[in-house]
């Protein structure tokens, strides 16, 4: 042992400077998010609740039943089913489930879907008593992004995943490679009385 | 019958039941200051490690969680007294009793200012050495009657802890006692006065540090947490009580603290005295009452213990006997001897 050694020892100059480190985060202002009371930011690319976009021209989810979502979740907890239509025998969504218990929020499908029909909004608040409450049926699932919508300060809304940063977008589907902002304000909320505002949103949703 | 009264003297017995209403009155007093300070050292101790971590501790009950400590009281005092079907009844129920009596009769001997203080005995250290031994027996006590292998490790690791540094720790006050040249406390904090800064601190350096290795352990704080090991042995002793009796291992623990803070002040610290260069440099601040020196002294102490506790994680098991047994012990005993071939000689 050197005298070096020695001395850091018998004057405890270790533990010495761990107090001393401690002491000045003492006097430093705690990083604490008093969470009802104080609210975090929420950034672009933030990952919670699910929703299928409403499309303003037909009030209807925007999903071609195509199960690349499905197929891609690590999860499994999404559940499509498809039927033909009797009619042209083209086949449409019939059901489209996400158990969002088991998701783990990783957003491939919003990134793998080609006509960037779904998307995980910015809303984290929505714990519930029963399973139920958290098992997304079609319809909750649009509910769920006119809940978001509404809640939109700005007209229209681009989620980060939809076109993520550092790929190649001229290589991807023309469905996503075009995909504009969506809009946030409903079309149906005022049918007559101000069709200026919606008409022209639906028109930049077409461009 | 009459003639017993007389022999006792009516003004003899008038004097005995006044000094007792006094000493009931001190104790009324000392003890509910010091109820009020555990239930507050736990407040402070959950803030300021908090903000060690950069947290910012309970901020709920009451404006910045005042009111916590009497919320965790209530509680505490509702919840259900439960006692393990297997458990040896008779020593689980008394085992938090002595850990609460064991403590709180330490305070007695204690001067909290000049001629403020419950009993003035001759053998004061050893009185204190003696209640803080028999601290030990509870937390034996209740690992043995829990008949649960968490709470019976806890116990087994009080008992050698106890034995290892309690040895240590009454080496470093003999050499303080050398020094005084009295086992009475009020005596050793006058000795004190004879220095221009007033304290043992300065001279018995080497001792201090060894009191306060051996204080930690003492009160099983946390570098020497072993008995109630959160990580190991989910909470050690107290793992099978609930309720009141918890909370009595909790207060326990927390007058332990108080008391080990004063039993500092007093033997290293000058006690309730200031330093005499203070006051003469300072004239003024001879105004002020000893108990104020004597609780910012025993609150540094107090707030060591926390700062210790945020900073240090706990030892291992055999490095806490080999520090015990291969370095304090030794260093110990070199003091006492130093110290009293010193006081020989001058």
């Amino acid at each position: 042992m050197t005298l070096k050694e020695l001395v850091k020892k018998v004057f405890f100059l270790e533990i010495l400077q761990g107090m001393a480190l401690t002491f000045k985060m003492m006097c430093s202002r705690a990083v604490t998010i008093q969470y009802p009371k104080q609210r975090r930011r929420i950034y672009a690319g933030f990952r919670g609740r699910h929703a299928l976009i409403r499309d303003p021209k037909t009030q209807k989810e925007k999903c071609i039943a195509c199960m690349r979502c499905a197929n891609i979740c690590p999860s499994q907890c999404i559940s499509i089913a498809k039927k033909k239509r009797p009619e042209d025998g083209k086949p449409y969504l019939a059901q489209y489930d996400i158990e969002a218990l088991r998701c783990i929020y990783c957003a491939y499908c919003v990134e793998v879907c080609p006509v960037c029909a779904l998307v995980l909004t910015e809303e984290y608040e929505y714990s519930a008593y029963t399973k139920e409450d958290i098992y997304f049926t079609k319809e909750r699932l649009l509910e769920n992004w006119d809940d978001f919508a509404a809640k939109q300060k700005e007209e229209t809304y681009f989620n980060k995943f939809w076109r993520p940063d550092g790929l190649d977008h001229s290589k991807m589907v023309k469905g996503k490679r075009e995909q504009l902002p969506v809009s946030t304000r409903p079309v149906i909320a005022q049918p007559e009385s101000v069709p200026e505002s919606p008409q022209g949103n639906e028109k930049k949703e077409t461009d | 019958m009459n003639e017993l009264l007389s022999a006792f003297g009516l003004q003899q017995s008038v004097d005995f039941l006044l000094q007792l209403l006094i000493i009931i009155v001190k104790i009324a007093v000392v003890v509910s200051i010091t109820m009020l300070h555990v239930a507050y050292a736990t407040y402070f101790e959950r803030k300021v490690i908090g903000h060690m971590q950069v947290r910012v501790g309970p901020m709920r009950v009451g404006p910045h969680g005042l009111l916590q400590p009497i919320a965790d009281g209530v509680k505490l005092f509702f919840k259900e007294d439960i006692i393990p079907a297997n458990a040896d009844r008779a020593v689980f129920q008394i085992a938090p009793f002595v850990a609460v009596f064991a403590t709180l009769s330490s305070l007695a001997v204690i001067p909290f200012f000049d001629l403020f203080y419950i009993a003035n005995i001759n053998v004061g250290v050893l009185y204190l050495f003696a209640m803080s031994s028999l601290a030990a027996y509870s937390l034996i006590m209740s690992g043995w009657g829990s008949n649960s292998k968490y709470a019976f490790l806890g116990g087994l690791r009080s008992t050698a802890q106890v034995v290892s540094y309690e040895i240590a720790m009454a080496f470093s006050l003999v050499s303080i006692m050398i020094m005084a040249g009295s086992m009475n406390l009020i005596e050793i904090v006058q000795a004190q006065q004879q220095y221009w800064y007033g304290m043992y601190l300065v001279p018995q350096f080497v001792a201090y540090i060894i009191f306060l290795i051996a204080m930690f352990a003492e009160t099983n704080r946390t570098p020497f947490d072993l008995p109630e090991a959160e990580s190991e042995l989910v909470a050690g002793y107290f793992v099978e009580y609930s309720g009141m009796r918890f909370a009595l291992f909790f207060l326990g623990e927390y007058i332990g603290m108080i008391v080990m803070a004063s039993m500092a002040v007093v033997c290293f610290w000058g006690g309730w005295m200031a330093p005499p260069i203070l006051i003469e440099l300072i004239p003024p601040l001879a105004m002020v009452p000893g108990i104020v020196w004597f609780i910012l002294k025993v609150y540094f102490h107090i707030f060591l213990f926390y700062w210790v506790r945020a900073t240090v994680p706990r030892y291992r098991y055999d490095k806490l006997m080999s520090l015990g047994w291969k370095i304090l012990i030794p260093v110990a005993l070199a003091n006492v001897v130093v110290t009293a071939f010193v006081k020989y000689i001058f």
